[in-house]
């Protein structure tokens, strides 16, 4: 068990510096964070003018500096003058110390607060989300292997595979009309003032991400269960003259979860881009609306330390996934 | 609960596992739907339907009706005409971003599956990088950064395929290079790249066949969601996601959802059928992996 965690921990080390690399060179390669924080000035060619090739314009932002100089003042704030790689070791020190520097967009506040601000929303929505998932798949999976191909099982099937074609944006937005628009069942945004009404609002949204997940559980759920039906110790234990429910619940179900907590980690990373939409269309302040907003007003800070956060935590959790998955099942620690 | 389910041995004929030989009329259904939205997108230019930019095509804000099937938007556009135009780029972006995630997933898993030791790591630890970000962020890195039109939206979603494929084909192509016709043809004195293009591309690319057709399906929802961050396709051109995206605010919803619901009613179908057609493929080969 002890080399498992060791060499798994190498390997979550190694994926993380190759996850935030990315990140950050995609950023700084593909984008020009230079002109996001001044705009058109990025352009002014300040070699030529250093030359005198070209007159530098006097500034038109501040009387005091020329326009070259306030161009290498910024490029010296951001450290945009070193080497990229450079750039990012020191980029990468801060950040796991939690300095992800000061947001472009809303100037001298750090990223690390406003993103702190955003989190518990989103966590709540996607933890609520999980609880409907695993509440709907785990009694749903079980009736459907008990009833294996016969009508309630077919028809749970033809549920599950129509609830996996359809798209977490186009639910939300077909519950949003029907059951907060047209019938006011539930309200159409989040509201926090009290413990029921956070609970009544993310009901829709949650369910909306909740849905597929479900139907994804439900179906290898089902499988899995229908395989471990088939098992000596199932017809030992009706020999015995258990009940069905018994043996379901507490024989088969626990060795037919493999499966599902295995997709779990898996599945993790479409909650948390289902959860990014979501959150657009029932106006919940979470990190998705957070980093769309950083997006459009082109506040790379934001966006860079957002997806690293989040791309941070996918890599943990499945992490804690294998480990558990190993604890779990003798046969993976022994590899 | 009777005492009838769970003692009961599964019949020989039943379950999952056990497939026709024929590919079934409901195969064919979803084919003939997705051949007719490809026929409207292509000729969409041709038919006598509304340019989906023109504003004031209708009064604005009408319901369904002869003379605009899905009726108009906030703006008068024509709902129809958009969601037909959307077809185009919609498609377009699918098949593209799938059909690059064949080309160099694929080609990257099969060369990372018969040559292995460090290429095989060095592709391998790619792919684990790759989807070590959930899909949607990793999208929004990329298209965030760049000018999104159509290719480049394609091309980052392909992006996000190419792991998946390249898994697959890798897995694929380490079962196939250990077979006796693989071994014959090395034994003949056949180079490296002959029996990977004549021996083991065919073989490896029959799982394609379904996984295209799935991951259509999810690349078609991606360009949705990213409609939805604001991050698809920039200026005039309709998308599906955009055309869902712009009648989802709670007021245009409220006041008239067709500007919405048509469009998410024809996504839906269309997800439905290629993941439908996709599955039956699938079967018919008797794949067992799945990428996605």
């Amino acid at each position: 068990m002890r080399t498992l965690i060791l060499s798994r921990l190498s390997q979550l080390v190694l994926v993380l510096l190759a996850v935030t690399f990315l990140s950050f060179s995609a950023m700084n390669v593909l984008g020009d964070p230079l002109f996001n924080i001044i705009g058109p000035l990025a352009e002014l060619d300040c070699d030529a003018v250093a030359r005198g090739e070209i007159e530098s314009t006097s500034s038109s932002l501040d009387a005091t500096r020329t326009d070259c100089e306030i161009v290498a003042e910024v490029k010296a704030e951001f450290r945009l003058d070193e080497p990229l790689l450079k750039r990012y070791v020191l980029w990468l020190g801060d950040s796991v110390r939690g300095d992800f520097g000061t947001s472009f967009a809303s100037e001298g506040v750090p990223v690390s607060e406003i993103l702190k601000a955003k989190f518990p929303a989103s966590i709540k929505l996607m933890v609520y989300a999980e609880v409907i998932a695993l509440g709907l798949a785990i009694p749903l999976g079980v009736y459907g292997a008990y009833r294996a191909n016969r009508r309630p099982d077919r028809i749970l099937s033809v549920v599950s595979f129509g609830a996996l074609a359809i798209p977490n944006f186009a639910l939300g937005v077909v519950l949003l009309y029907v059951f907060a628009l047209k019938t006011g069942v539930f309200p159409s945004s989040y509201d926090k003032s009290s413990v029921w009404s956070e609970v009544k609002s993310l009901f829709l949204p949650a369910f909306t991400l909740g849905s597929g997940l479900a139907a994804g559980y439900q179906r290898l759920l089902r499988t899995d269960l229908v395989t471990t039906l088939q098992e000596d110790f199932v017809h030992m234990a009706r020999a015995k003259g258990m009940t069905d429910r018994h043996i379901m619940f507490r024989h088969a179900l626990r060795p037919s979860l493999f499966s599902v907590i295995t997709v779990f980690g898996v599945q993790t990373g479409a909650l948390i881009g289902g959860s990014l939409v979501v959150e657009q269309i029932y106006l919940i302040p979470g990190v998705g609306r957070e980093l769309v907003t950083a997006v459009v007003r082109d506040d790379f800070p934001v966006v860079l330390a957002g997806v690293t956060v989040i791309a941070t935590a996918f890599v943990v959790i499945n992490f804690a996934v294998d480990l558990l998955y190993g604890w779990l099942d003798p046969r993976v620690r022994a590899q | 609960m009777t005492k009838a389910g769970v003692l009961r041995q599964p019949d020989d004929n039943e379950g999952p596992g056990v497939v026709g030989r024929t590919l079934g009329r409901p195969f064919w259904i979803a084919i003939g739907w997705l051949g007719l939205l490809t026929v409207l997108a292509l000729f969409a230019s041709w038919l006598p339907i509304e340019d989906p930019n023109k504003v004031g095509a209708g009064g604005p804000r009408l319901g369904p009706s002869f003379s605009h099937f899905f009726g108009t938007d906030a703006l008068g556009r024509d709902v129809f005409a958009r969601t037909i135009f959307g077809a185009r780029i919609s498609l377009l972006v699918g098949f593209l971003a799938i059909a690059f995630g064949i080309v160099v997933g694929g080609g990257l898993g099969i060369i990372a599956g018969y040559f292995r030791g460090i290429t095989d790591q060095v592709i391998s630890f790619c792919f684990f990088t790759l989807l070590s970000f959930p899909a949607l962020v990793l999208a929004l890195l990329i298209t965030a950064t760049i000018d999104r039109n159509q290719w480049t939206v394609s091309f980052t979603l392909g992006i996000l395929a190419v792991a998946s494929v390249g898994r697959l084909s890798r897995a694929n192509t380490i079962v196939f290079a250990e077979r006796e016709f693989v071994q014959a043809a090395r034994v003949l004195g056949a180079n490296s790249r002959r029996i990977i293009t004549h021996e083991l591309l065919p073989n490896v690319m029959i799982p394609m066949g379904a996984l295209a057709l799935l991951g259509m399906g999810i690349a078609i929802v991606a360009e949705g969601s990213l409609a939805f961050l604001g991050l698809s396709v920039e200026g005039d051109a309709v998308s599906w996601g955009k055309s869902i995206v712009d009648g989802s605010q709670a007021r245009d919803l409220d006041k008239n959802p067709n500007v919405a619901l048509f469009p998410i009613g024809v996504m839906f179908l269309t997800v439905l059928a290629l993941n439908y057609a996709g599955d039956r493929v699938r079967e018919y080969f008797d794949v067992r992996e799945t990428a996605f």
